[in-house]
């Protein structure tokens, strides 16, 4: 009898060479099952990526709405990324995200008219984040204290703060929203001071803001004495313990850190291109997307960055397809099925697959003499 | 293939291949098991003995290589196929459900009794089972009473129970005391007596001297030699296993030991299951002394040297480092006034299995220079530390980015004392340092463990193999049940009088 069977084994240290590459290989695996997808429903593939490469990339004003669109996923991104660096598996992304932009709108709303933009920005900003950290800081005392299990509570928690914003807008007469306007509810555009500069056709200094953020996500967590406790609680809560680290002072501060980038990114995406409370333009999955591109990023910090980017691309390139009678939600499920490749792929990153040589057992009846 | 009287071998493996991760585990191994034998597998750690058993019992399948089973080729794909053909392994780590008895255990997995469970059939037949070999359980005592030598005794028993030929013991004697293991011995003789075939797995040479008719040595994988043990000098079979001649290094004349420098009083500790695991432990170690502590696995020891170090809570009693009571400080306080622990758990608590080796060893140290200013890390210090440590550790397999994980037993355990002997600690505990380590790594944390008590620190090193305790220790205490039963200085220590206050037996103390 011989058995001819594939062996996985882990392969330890994996190449760098190859960590770049599975990603790369992901996104194009992705492409060529959903170009099968669109050749069944009668699309030529061709035609429509060209037309999402032209949206996204083709002209100046399409990089700006790409950048615009990658701003919050960078930031998103890394909210995911830094929590799950630690096993916090917050995946309330978007519900932070959401409660940061309540609270950045309500700040510049509050504020009024009488600050300069010196003060704006910084409080639309900083009110984000502790808007995110707040929403975070539902699941994360719970989670740390009493040990509830947070994947369950951030997911419940964004849908509350999805109807939360539905309900300031469209429930209620509430400051966040437009009293000016009595046909269709919308948000309150904030004070222009609040609002971040333009310098690139639509695109804001949003996008530098967050990937300053990102770069001090970055260091945080790779170059200080905290961040270092945070990896090795993150590796194993037991060794953390024996070295002396308060793994729930650690888990909370993650937790809380995580929310906050969403919270930024809300916060940015309310002073930016959106200008007010409305929920027609801000829920848009971008705190969902956030996992999709740490997951890409494999949890990299700076690749999150031309990561988001390439999300961002995408994101922006749906409206277009619709010009050509193909329905956006093709772009969700490019990244669908992108995420799905980059976590089977991570298998490979972490496994080598390799063909048995040759295998025979018992094979030969007439024994030999020793 | 047949032995010379005809019969044919109980087992043969012929050039078997078996790797791990790319690392050949069995080595084109060969190995031939008669009927009636006790045959002894020796070998150091990782030199391929548990393969090679697991390979018999169905547990893993060659990648290469021929199997005979009583003369007939054959390849068992399950633990059960080879149950079927009477091929039966008690592992080192036991396969019994703790909430059920004794005789419930010995149903497990057979199912050719119809759909009611005869509880009273079950335990007439363990008790009958128990009185012929001499393993005296009682069947309707749930497994999580038994202590582990009573465990162990069930193991066999289910073997029994289902008619094994062939019984692969895998180092049974590594949890019993002396006398346990002479109790087991009596019984594996008893079982070849009666042409069942028996593997014996261990690396202590005196105990394959005394139980078996025949030895295989493997080392790296590969057989090195089958002698019969009559033949088989002690000196030359250790050859073999090692491949060099070795002595590992014992304590010399000690000087004469300074202050008190460790000193824990009426210390009480619950377990998990909030028992009382340690029931009012006191002792003293002073600056240079090696103290010993001995018992059998599970005997409060964990607890134990948890609470010292902080990982457990105290529910009394107290611990002072060099005359400052400590008891109510945090582990990073402890840490701090120079306490400084190795576990038993390298990868599960002494190390971050996902981390560098120089991260690792900047563990503890990291919150202070060289490895941090202010609140920021030094990369250079990582990497220059990082280095000069494991060039003086010899810690071996370190690349850069490697996470520590896939470094061996020994070059992870030289790098967890390397770690805590560089905090240059006042204390130092340590939980059975050199198990499952090579004797080469054997070697290197007994000399590491050695200088650390003439660099004057109070060493507590707490064990279950007796052999290093009697090499390393200048003092030793006894723990059975949580209680400290015995005392005495290591020129006074014989395994037998060990064996006894292990097994909870006081003894008569001559004056």
């Amino acid at each position: 009898m011989s058995t001819r069977r594939l062996i996985v084994e882990p392969r330890g240290l994996a190449s760098t060479r190859l960590k770049l590459l599975v990603p790369v290989a992901s996104v194009i695996a992705a492409l060529i099952v959903a170009g099968i997808f669109l050749l069944l429903t009668g699309e030529s593939p061709v035609e429509v990526y060209a037309k999402m490469l032209d949206a996204s990339f083709g002209s100046q004003r399409g990089i700006a709405e790409t950048m615009i669109s990658a701003t919050p996923l960078i930031l998103t991104g890394v909210a995911a990324a830094i929590a799950f660096k630690m096993q916090v598996w917050n995946i309330g992304g978007e519900g932070q995200f959401l409660m940061g932009a309540i609270f950045s709108a309500g700040i510049a709303i509050w504020l009024g008219d009488g600050f300069p933009a010196t003060v704006m920005i910084p409080a639309v900003v900083i009110a984000g984040g502790l808007g995110g950290a707040f929403w975070a800081a539902v699941s994360a005392i719970p989670r740390v204290y009493l040990g509830t299990n947070e994947i369950i509570t951030t997911l419940m928690l964004n849908f509350i703060a999805i109807n939360f914003v539905n309900f300031l807008i469209f429930g209620s007469s509430s400051p966040w929203r437009d009293s000016a306007v009595a046909t269709f509810p919308t948000g309150r555009p904030i004070p222009d001071a609040a609002r971040l500069p333009e310098f690139f056709f639509r695109l804001d200094v949003g996008i530098f803001i967050a990937i300053v953020l990102a770069i001090i996500a970055w260091y945080l967590m790779g170059k200080t004495r905290w961040g270092f406790a945070v990896r090795v609680a993150g590796d194993s809560t037991d060794t953390a313990r024996y070295a002396g680290i308060s793994v729930p002072r650690k888990i909370l501060g993650v937790f809380l850190l995580s929310g906050a980038f969403a919270g930024f990114a809300g916060g940015l995406f309310v002073s930016g291109p959106v200008g007010a409370l409305d929920p027609r333009s801000l829920i848009l999955n971008l705190g969902f997307t956030g996992i999709i591109v740490a997951a890409l990023a494999r949890l990299n910090l700076i690749a999150i960055i031309p990561v988001a980017v390439l999300m961002g691309a995408l994101n922006n390139s749906g409206p277009a397809l619709q010009s050509i009678g193909v329905p956006t939600a093709t772009v969700s499920m490019l990244q669908g099925a992108i995420l799905l490749f980059a976590v089977a792929g991570e298998f490979l990153i972490e496994n080598r697959i390799r063909r048995p040589e040759s295998v025979t057992v018992a094979a030969n009846p007439e024994p030999e003499t020793a | 293939m047949s032995t010379s009287n005809g019969e044919p071998l109980a087992v043969e493996l012929r050039n078997v291949d078996k790797a791990f991760y790319g690392v050949k585990a069995n080595d084109n191994v060969s190995f031939e098991l008669a009927r009636g034998e006790v045959h002894a597998l020796l070998g150091e750690n990782g030199a391929g003995k548990s393969t090679l058993c697991s390979i018999l019992a169905g547990l893993y399948r060659p990648d290469a290589g021929e199997m005979w089973f009583e003369g007939k080729p054959a390849l068992f794909k399950t633990p059960k196929d080879a149950l079927a053909a009477g091929v039966g392994m008690v592992y080192q780590h036991f396969r019994l459900v703790s909430n059920l008895t004794v005789a419930e255990n010995l149903a497990l997995g057979h199912h050719d009794q119809g759909v009611r469970l005869d509880q009273k059939e079950l335990a007439r037949a363990a008790e009958e089972l128990g009185e012929r070999y001499d393993l005296a359980v009682d069947p309707t005592a749930r497994i999580w009473q038994l202590s582990v030598g009573e465990q162990q005794r069930v193991e066999i028993l289910k073997l029994l129970y289902r008619d094994a030929k062939i019984l692969i013991l895998d180092e049974p004697t590594a949890v019993l005391t002396p006398q346990e293991g002479q109790a087991l011995f009596k019984t594996m003789r008893q079982l070849a007596g009666e042409g069942r075939s028996i593997i014996f797995v261990s690396h202590k040479l005196d105990e394959v001297k005394q139980v078996s008719d025949r030895v295989t040595v493997l080392r790296n994988g590969k057989t090195v030699g089958g002698v019969a043990t009559k033949d088989a000098d002690a000196r030359e079979l250790a050859r073999m296993m090692v491949g060099r001649d070795l002595e590992l290094p014992t304590r010399s004349a000690s000087a004469p030991p300074g202050e008190v420098m460790f000193s824990v009083s009426d210390v009480r500790v619950l377990s998990d299951r909030g028992l009382e695991a340690v029931r009012g432990v006191s002792f003293e170690v002073r600056a240079g002394e090696i103290v010993g502590i001995a018992g059998v696995s599970g005997n409060g020891q964990r607890e134990l040297a948890q609470g010292l170090v902080g990982l457990r809570r105290l529910t009394a009693g107290r611990v002072e480092i060099d005359g400052e009571d400590v008891t109510s400080d945090t582990v990073l306080e402890r840490i701090d006034k120079g306490l400084a622990y190795v576990p038993q758990s390298r990868l599960g608590m002494g190390l971050a299995p996902g981390l560098t080796t120089e991260e690792n060893l900047a563990l503890k140290a990291f919150r202070r220079p060289p490895y941090s200013r202010g609140r920021t890390l030094v990369a250079s210090a990582f990497r220059d530390e990082g280095a000069r440590q494991i060039e003086q550790y010899d810690i071996r397999g370190v690349r850069p980015g490697l996470p520590i994980r896939l470094l061996s037993g020994g070059n992870l355990q030289k790098a967890l004392l390397a770690r805590e002997v560089e905090l240059e600690p006042k204390v130092l505990i340590l939980r059975s340092p050199t198990r499952g380590l090579d004797v080469g790594a054997t070697e290197a944390v007994r000399n590491q463990i050695l200088a650390e008590g003439v660099r004057g620190t109070a060493v507590l090193l707490i064990s279950e193999d007796l052999d290093e305790l009697m090499a390393l220790a200048d003092r030793l205490l006894v723990i059975y049940e949580g209680e400290i039963v015995g005392e005495m200085q290591t020129e006074e220590a014989t395994s037998e009088r060990l064996g006894l206050l292990m097994a909870g037996q006081r003894v008569e103390e001559s004056a």
